[in-house]
């Protein structure tokens, strides 16, 4: 039973043994972040099938729950860790070759403790114990953006400092009122008192809630930073960001709204908000003629408005929609991000005008990237279209006027996300390179061990999209545990 | 004015939370803004005290010559402040950090003239 306690405990003791490891022998701190990460992905598949059939309860001190801090490692929130510790792995191996502004070592310490709060944020059961996984993941990720110390990135961190604490303060404020409602902070003993409240006090406290995860999150009116924060970090930074951050933002948002209060009556709401972040995030995306990172990042808010919209559809089948795409947009946006890295650095330049031509000379980078990219459109042989094929059916399946209208309205922005990146996939393979400068060395391809997660991941995609049973059997069982909040209270107290 | 007495903590809580928003959202200073984000916090922790704060009750605080069964306050929403405290040190010396780092870039900490990127 350890087990579940050991996957946040493993990354968080690595993250402050780098510097000690750095001060003994200055090349091998950088390798800590992937040992830690394999050995949590290791610990997560073993405990998979055993938490499938009933999920572990970890309880801190002793106690019993709900007079405990305990750990829910539920299906939903392993398989969100395994997630987490697989992504950040893949980034870990990158970052290996590719961080090289010093110090280095504090690069790979708040790398580690970001990720150790993603996933203590995914595996808690204890609501105030997720706000602070929440806010350690914040702040690790407010220094990594600024990790360069350059002008767009001190910039963008401070940007993204004042909104994500104006959000953090919400969550609080939330929990204060939760605890003058409940007397406890417990989630499932909340949630088994919720029937009890008022329903004008409950919604009061899920707002402040939604607002507080959505900056995280990044949902339409509260996603001003995330461009800014995406695009002026460090590659691998940006890849963590999209690829994991915002996602703690939209499963807590879930969590709070299936779980813990059981907020079928604003759903549609959270649906509608989804579709707008869609719109909105991917026409932006479409605008950026310029910067590639830009792009990737304003894609990524409407990714995010897709998942969320599924979020909302109240039915098992569209949060299994809803936690599909977001597997998939993590493993594709990495890629994305971590390919576009290793093109700026050998272009020398993010403009997607000196991209142009670059199939030629870095063809397996652009190959993969291409495959992240029509990933995330959703054309059949990837991922991406097993995903968004299960959300449209499941909206479909609701025959609710409103999910039928949105979801037409999100097929109508998937066309315009295929819009810009063939723009961007075409720019690789048939517009002829800008004339180089004399004095430039000839672009070459991604060094071996940053193409390796690369690859990995386009190898990945495909694999999944060929055979989706490959992950669908864990995401049913998660979609399940949103949806029977009896189940999960039953589990955690232990009450028959 | 008896409402206001019952319910004075609260009210000081949320005045100073909503203090805090107006500075973030009006000001300009980047040092006022930080100051704001301070506001918002402390705000926070007063509202989390007053939800534990049982009238005529002492602190929880249990040692010799105290009678066990003296009425104590929750102790709860405390543990939960001193944990919120140190965030909020953390997250406020990292900001200020920033903003050294954005004036050595700019120049100015006023924020109408940090656009380097699109807003």
């Amino acid at each position: 039973m350890v087990g579940g306690a050991l996957l946040i405990a493993i990354p968080l003791a690595s993250a402050f043994a780098i510097p000690l490891v750095g001060l003994a022998l200055k090349r091998a701190a950088k390798w800590v972040p992937p040992l830690a990460l394999a050995a949590d992905l290791v610990i997560g598949l073993i405990l998979l099938p055993r938490v499938l059939e009933k999920p572990i309860i970890v309880s801190i001190g002793g106690f019993p729950p709900p007079f405990c801090i305990n750990l829910m490692v539920g299906p939903l929130g392993l398989s969100l860790a395994i997630l987490i510790s697989f992504v950040a792995l893949l980034i870990s191996i990158y970052a290996v070759g590719y961080i090289k502004t010093e110090p280095t070592e504090k690069y790979h310490a708040l790398f580690l403790l970001l990720t150790t709060g993603a996933l203590g944020v995914v595996l808690t059961g204890d609501i105030f114990n997720l706000f602070v996984f929440f806010e350690i993941l914040c702040v690790a990720s407010y220094a990594l953006t600024a990790y360069r110390k350059d002008r767009a990135g001190s910039e963008a961190a401070m940007k993204y400092l004042i909104q994500g604490t104006v959000g953090s303060t919400f969550i609080l404020v939330g929990i204060a009122f939760l605890y003058g409602l409940f007397g406890t902070l417990n989630m499932a003993d909340i949630a088994a008192r919720v029937p009890s409240a008022e329903p004008l006090h409950l919604f009061v406290i899920l707002a402040f809630f939604i607002v507080g995860f959505g900056v995280e999150a990044a949902v339409f009116p509260l996603n001003a930073w995330l461009p800014d924060a995406h695009s002026s970090a460090p590659s691998s930074v940006s890849a963590i960001l999209s690829a994991i951050a915002i996602k703690t933002g939209v499963y807590a948002i879930a969590r709070v709204s299936y779980t813990l209060m059981n907020a079928r009556g604003v759903l549609v709401l959270i649906s509608a908000i989804g579709i707008v972040t869609l719109v909105i995030g991917e026409m932006a995306a479409y605008r950026q003629k310029d910067d590639i990172k830009r792009m990737l990042a304003y894609s990524s808010v409407g990714q995010i408005g897709l998942i969320v919209f599924a979020i909302g559809m109240a039915t098992s089948f569209g949060l299994f929609g809803a936690l599909f795409q977001l597997v998939n947009h993590a493993l594709a946006k990495c890629l994305l991000f971590l390919a576009a890295g290793y093109m700026i650095y050998r272009v020398g330049s993010k403009r997607l005008a000196d991209m142009d031509g670059l199939g030629r000379s870095m063809p397996l980078t652009t190959l993969a990237f291409s495959v992240g990219a029509f990933s995330l459109i959703g054309l059949p042989p990837f991922a991406g279209f097993m995903s968004k094929l299960s959300i449209v059916c499941a909206a479909l399946e609701t025959q609710r006027a409103a999910y039928l209208a949105l979801v037409a309205v999100a097929l109508a922005a998937t066309i315009v996300e295929a819009g810009y990146f063939f723009r961007v996939v075409q720019g690789f393979y048939f517009r002829k390179q800008v004339a180089p400068d004399s004095d430039r060395q000839p672009i070459k391809e991604t060094p071996a061990g940053a193409l390796m997660p690369i690859v990995v991941l386009a190898v990945l995609i495909v694999v999944v999209g060929v055979y989706p049973g490959l992950v669908t059997n864990a995401l049913r069982g998660a979609a399940n545990e949103l949806v029977n909040r009896t189940e999960y209270i039953r589990v955690v107290l232990g009450t028959p | 004015m008896d409402v206001l007495a019952r319910y004075m903590y609260y009210v000081g809580g949320a005045g100073l939370i909503l203090i805090g928003l107006y500075m973030v959202l009006a000001k300009t200073n980047l040092i006022k803004i930080i100051l704001g984000l301070s506001f918002l916090d402390t705000g926070t922790h007063v509202l989390l005290v007053a939800v534990g704060y049982v009238r005529g009750r002492t602190a929880p605080i249990f040692s010799e010559g105290v009678p066990e069964a003296t009425p104590v306050v929750d102790p709860v929403p405390q543990a939960l402040v001193l944990t919120a405290i140190v965030i909020g040190i953390g997250v406020i010396a990292l900001a200020l950090g920033l903003a050294v780092r954005v004036y050595r870039h700019y120049g100015t900490l006023d924020v109408r003239q940090i656009k380097g990127l699109k807003w």
